[in-house]
């Protein structure tokens, strides 16, 4: 097919600092990621990895981020992502750092693999919980994807199935 | 972003999720989520701009959960991703007393409910079986849902449901096997027919051809194979096929010398023979002429038609009534109907002093109301004869070519001539059936009021098929078959032909069948139709032609065995069809009417043939088969000019009503080919004989038509951006899209008429070519006395021959100013105000003599008249010029080298220094046209200024001032770049060269091999051109398409 080749990047954001979550929206990070290339590759790599990126998702929660960059490219700022070590806004720095998750052509794949990455972070949470009541929440929450998990399994395409399995769960 | 844009990506992002950001009303939220429970809140707010249905969602999963886990989620939130990855360093300000799991797995089990539902439903428009991997992908898939996965069946489902919704309903609320039943189809195409009347070969043409709506009718414009190059083969070797169905017949019935009367002041004996011609007379050849209105030759012309006159029978009956046919085009109809009502009714005033006030009146009112009446009176007819008549022959009635105006009748009672008239269609008027049960009340109170006009809807319709080519004789013979004489003692109660019976059984007529059998068959021998004496009739009548259909289409070959050189066929070619054998039952209307009703449908011969013993064998009908009265029409091809004379010949098919289609495919089968509008115009180009209506400026059709090709013109060429259409201004070109004879006429009689008045003592040749020396530069002193010279020479050169030839031609020259000073009288009344074209052939032969460059020889002399050269050329062309000032003629030019011309190009006087470089450089191809200058480019970029100034004070301003704008913007005309806008220049001198006409129709002619163009030029310019020209080159002309600045030589030629 004739179209631009895209790689996803999907990132972790890591930080102790809440307040770095609190400031962390998609301008910002954006401005950051681009930042941190014309820093580590200079004005070429600036410009090269420009062209068609974007944040094309965000969980302030989770820490979870998808970049998009152009195929040709990827590589600059995937190994610009190491060097980001503050999350800079309005004069106050937050120190945090980027986990490379996933690299995928698409953000289909990225999704897929979150999914994924998420039930083996809460699967992990459970084994390691020692407190009663966390327990229980937390194996609510594993369930309840679980769940989610099966019944798309079964209609995985069924535009109305998995609506109706996640307003019955809730 | 356009809203529809908008939307799409809307419903594109639907299911994908959003930024999950914490909001910057942190502090807020702070003081909120103790008491409500740390995650609710948060995940409330960063979903503001997500979609109604995820929000919705995710409100909804995310509320139940603090409940459960009120006491935990109160605890620190910002935490809960440090609280494990980060480790409890406390790097923070607020150190967690707890660190907990619960708000974290409930971000992640929200995320990955996002993600799923991302992931999960399929986002695009794509259908479902779309969304597949190729390799899975099945035939038919959209078609059947059962080739679908069996998870994506119930998707798949819905989506055809969809699908079916939003698919156009069908109008009809039949099935469409109801819908395509007989009756049902013959309502609509009823239905569909109202506007424009369908020939019965429509369904064929339609097929085939693309149509064109033209005339009130829908006509085969071309066909939509490539077959220009095709068409023209045929009608050179083989045969072309033509269903002229669509022209005009009227019919005058009454005494011959009343006809004739009536009729006469409508033609001129000066531009041919007449209806009186004795040929015609006797109905033994078609005849062609043109028609004017009353008295006013040679202005108001009012088109060509061709008329047939209804052979006596008998030697004896003289003085009775005789039927006369006049063929017309249908744009010519209207003009000439009402003329000959006018002719017809007027003519005996004096008989008719008490009906002169209702003739004059009531025919003019009549028309209006009675088309009004018909409409209703079809319309209710239709109903009725579906209704009532479930006869089958009334489906051919209603079968397609039924007109819009019911067949009148109009009686004169003072001359006692009837017209009868239908578009093609003719009726009986009969006394015992004229007034038909639908309409008999209406029809009674109608003729009460008026007695000498009547309406009657019996209609029988003439088709006319043209056959044009060579092979039409072998194409004739082998289709049709004369039909077999009665046997007296069969069973004759049984057929329906009691019409056929009855001829039978008188021996004369039989013998007069045999005559036309035998003259019928003879034909097949002879090579071209041209050979034949032009407009030939010949009456047949045939058996039906679908019996000996072929098998296959096959394309038949003159048989050389045919063409025997006996006593027999000399004397036809040479007397041409006997009149005894002229006639044919297709003039009574009775007969017609009884043909068309006793038709054997398709559907009952293909049942009787698949019933026969033997499959494919021939079918015998006996005395069942239908006996059909044709008449044959001999089309005289190109019969002007001395090169390709006779071609194009054929011959004309006339037959009655609904038997269009019975004869149109067995020609077809024997191969003939078959050719729309398009090629009937080339068929004509290539005669060289104007086309019917657009070669025909001075009758009000051909008026109309022009308007109508400019008006087309003109929206194609603003249809092109500015920057890729020629700009005609600049090319010199005032008028591309039409022909402005009118003013063109009248330039030249201006120039002629000043130059004469300014100067006297010089001759009539070197002051014309002085004239022009003045238009053409401006330096004319010098050149004067050269020119003068060579008037001399070419004075001395053509005043050789005329010693010898002056007691030849006196006569002759005498007639023609005979008839000059008839016409010059009729002038004076008309005072010449009045554009008219040239079409006595006693002119247009010296013209057309004077146009071929005289090269010392005697031959062209002989043709021009008697007087001493000089003098014929002042004296004879004043004379002409005094009769015709403003008059044009029609030419034919031909290109001497390059060029293919088009319709529009220009025709130009060549200047002197042309014919120079030519005859030093017999390869010059022409002059070139200087660029113009373009006045009109600067006001139109001033107007789009203006526009843009207007259109930004409105936007800016008050709505008052905007107002103000807007009245003055229309004051101005609409400028176009590139067309010459406001009153026209004068047209001789605009160019360098003189203009002298236009071309009508041109383009490279197949049958020559070189360009060749028809068009008009003004008669006074001619003159003046020829005169001023050196004999060798005379008759030389420039041609310039209105698109090129490139002058070509042709010669122009006059044919008689």
């Amino acid at each position: 097919m004739v179209r631009f080749k895209h790689r996803y990047l999907l990132c972790e954001l890591v930080s102790d600092d809440p307040r770095c979550r609190l400031s962390l929206d998609d301008r910002v990070l954006g401005s950051l990621v681009r930042d941190t290339i014309a820093r580590v590759h200079g004005a070429f790599g600036a410009a090269a990895s420009s062209i068609g990126f974007a944040v094309r998702y965000l969980n302030a929660y989770t820490g979870i981020v998808l970049l998009r960059c152009r195929k040709e490219f990827y590589q600059l700022v995937w190994s610009a992502l190491p060097f980001i070590t503050y999350l800079e806004n309005k004069g106050h720095r937050y120190p945090c750092f980027f986990n490379t998750l996933h690299v995928g052509g698409t953000i289909r794949t990225c999704q897929k693999f979150l999914i994924q990455y998420n039930r083996r972070q809460l699967l992990i949470l459970l084994q390691n919980c020692t407190d009663e009541g966390e327990r229980e929440a937390i194996q609510k929450s594993v369930t309840r994807s679980c769940l989610l998990e099966e019944e798309p399994g079964e209609e995985e395409l069924s535009d109305s199935g998995g609506e109706e399995a996640a307003e019955a769960m809730e | 972003m356009s809203n529809a844009k908008e939307r799409k990506h809307a419903k594109k992002m639907r299911n994908q999720p959003t930024n999950v950001t914490l909001s910057s009303g942190f502090v807020a939220d702070r003081g909120g989520k103790h008491h409500n429970g740390g995650g609710k809140p948060q995940k409330q707010e960063p979903h503001p701009g997500t979609s109604r249905q995820r929000q919705t969602k995710i409100i909804a999963h995310s509320l139940p959960e603090p409940h459960v886990s009120e006491q935990s989620s109160s605890r620190v939130t910002f935490k809960k991703k440090g609280g494990w990855k980060a480790g409890p360093e406390g790097t923070s300000q607020e150190i967690p007393k707890y660190i907990t799991a619960s708000t974290f797995a409930q971000a992640r089990a929200a995320e990955i409910s996002a993600m799923l539902k991302a992931v999960t439903q399929k986002s695009s428009n794509s259908l479902v079986f779309q969304t597949l991997p190729r390799h899975m992908r099945r035939r038919a898939m959209s078609h059947n849902v059962k080739r679908l996965p069996r998870r994506l069946q119930e998707i798949a489902q819905k989506e055809a449901e969809k699908a079916v919704h939003q698919k156009k309903e069908h109008s009809k609320n039949k099935c469409h096997k109801a819908r395509r039943c007989h009756i049902n189809k013959t309502l609509e195409f009823n239905l569909r027919q109202k506007k424009n009347k369908w020939l019965e070969t429509h369904i064929w043409h339609a097929k085939r051809f693309h149509m064109v709506k033209k005339w009130g009718y829908c006509l085969g414009e071309r066909p939509t194979v490539k077959s220009h190059r095709a068409c023209y083969r045929a009608m050179t070797n083989r045969c072309l096929l033509q269903d002229l169905s669509y022209y005009c017949c009227l019919e005058l019935k009454g005494k011959e010398e009343e006809i004739l009367k009536a009729l006469s002041p409508m033609c001129s004996i000066d531009t041919g023979l007449t209806f009186a011609a004795v040929h015609c007379l006797s109905g033994k050849r078609q005849g062609s002429l043109v028609l004017y209105r009353a008295n006013k030759y040679p202005r108001e012309m009012l088109g060509p038609v061709t008329f047939i006159w209804k052979p006596k029978r008998t030697s004896s009956d003289t003085s009775k009534s005789r039927q006369l046919w006049i063929w017309l085009h249908p744009t010519l109809k209207q003009d000439i109907l009402e003329e000959i009502k006018a002719v017809c009714h007027c003519m005996e005033p004096i008989k008719s002093a008490v009906c002169i006030p209702d003739p004059l009146l009531t025919p003019f009112q009549e028309k209006s109301e009675t088309e009004v009446l018909d409409e209703k009176i079809g319309k209710k007819r239709k109903r009725k004869d579906d209704g009532e008549n479930s006869r089958p022959i009334k489906k051919i009635v209603g079968d397609g070519t039924r007109d819009p105006c019911q067949p009148h009748s109009w009686i004169s009672p003072t001359t006692g001539i009837l017209i009868r008239y239908g578009l093609n269609l003719l009726n009986i008027f009969s006394k015992d059936s004229f007034l038909p049960v639908a309409q008999t009340l209406y029809l009674m109170a109608v003729s009460i009021l008026r007695l000498f006009l009547f309406f009657s809807d019996l209609t029988m319709e003439m088709n006319r098929f043209r056959l044009i080519g060579p092979l039409s004789h072998s194409i004739l013979t082998e289709a049709l078959k004369t039909a077999s004489v009665h046997m007296e003692g069969k069973d004759t109660e049984k057929t329906p032909h009691h019409w056929w019976i009855e001829t039978c059984k008188s021996p004369d007529s039989i013998s007069l069948h045999r005559r036309q059998e035998a003259i019928f068959e003879l034909l097949g021998g002879i090579t071209s139709p041209a050979e034949i004496p032009a407009g030939t009739i010949l009456g047949l009548t045939v058996g039906d032609p679908r019996i000996n259909l072929p098998q296959k289409k096959s394309k038949v070959l003159s048989d050389p065995e045919k063409c025997q050189d006996n006593e027999k066929v000399r004397q036809l070619l040479l007397e041409g069809v006997p009149v005894e054998c002229t006639h044919s039952f297709i003039w009574n209307q009775d007969i017609c009417k009884s043909v068309t009703e006793n038709k054997i449908s398709d559907q009952d011969l293909n049942r009787m043939r698949s019933e026969l013993l033997v499959p494919g064998s021939q079918l015998v009908l006996g005395p069942c088969e239908s006996k059909i009265p044709i008449l044959l029409i001999q089309q005289p091809g190109k019969m002007t000019g001395e090169d390709r004379l006779g071609w194009g010949s054929g011959w004309d098919v006339l037959l009655p009503k609904g038997w269009g289609m019975a004869f149109w495919i067995p020609f077809i089968y024997r191969g003939a080919r078959v050719g729309g509008l398009k090629e009937a115009v080339v068929h004509s180009q290539y005669k060289r004989s104007p086309d019917i209506p657009g070669d025909f400026p001075d009758c009000p059709a051909g008026i109309l038509f022009a308007e109508e090709q400019a008006k087309n013109l003109l929206e194609k060429y603003k249809r092109r951006p500015p920057a890729k259409r020629p700009n005609y201004v600049k090319l010199g070109t005032l008028t591309p899209f039409c022909c402005p004879w009118e003013q063109l006429t009248q330039d030249w009689e201006l120039t002629v008429q000043a130059h004469e008045e300014s100067s006297v003592a010089s001759s009539l040749a070197g002051e014309e070519s002085d004239l022009r020396r003045y238009e053409v530069s401006c330096a004319p002193m010098p050149e004067k006395t050269q020119l003068s010279d060579e008037v001399g020479i070419s004075i001395n050169h053509s005043t050789e021959p005329e010693e010898v030839m002056d007691t030849e031609c006196q006569d002759q020259a005498g007639a023609a100013r005979v008839i000059d000073q008839d016409v010059s009288e009729n002038h004076v009344a008309a005072t010449g105000s009045q554009l008219c074209v040239l079409r006595s052939r006693k002119l247009l032969k010296q013209l057309s003599a004077w146009c071929g460059p005289s090269s010392g020889d005697s031959r062209p002399a002989r043709r021009a008249p008697s007087r001493g050269q000089q003098d014929l050329t002042k004296e004879a062309c004043l004379s002409i010029l005094d009769h015709f000032p403003r008059a044009l003629v029609w030419v034919s030019l031909s290109l001497l080298r390059k060029g293919s011309p088009e319709p529009h190009t220009m025709i130009c006087v060549p200047a002197k220094e042309d014919f120079l470089q030519l005859s030093q450089d017999w390869h010059y191809c022409g002059p070139q046209e200087s660029k113009h200058s373009d006045p009109f480019k600067s006001k139109i970029l001033k107007q789009n200024e203006k526009k843009k100034m207007a259109r930004r004070q409105k936007r800016g301003h008050a709505i008052s001032e905007g107002l103000a704008v807007g009245d003055s913007a229309p004051g101005q005309e609409a400028l176009t770049l590139g067309l010459w806008s406001g009153p026209l220049p004068s047209m001789t001198s605009h160019c360098s060269r003189a203009l002298l006409g236009f071309v009508t129709q041109g383009d490279f002619s197949m049958a020559v091999g070189c360009g060749e163009a028809l068009g008009f030029v003004s008669l006074t310019g001619l003159l003046d051109m020829l005169s001023s020209q050196p004999a060798a080159q005379r008759g030389l002309v420039l041609l310039r398409p209105p698109a090129s600045l490139q002058y070509r030589f042709a010669r122009i030629a006059i044919e008689v």
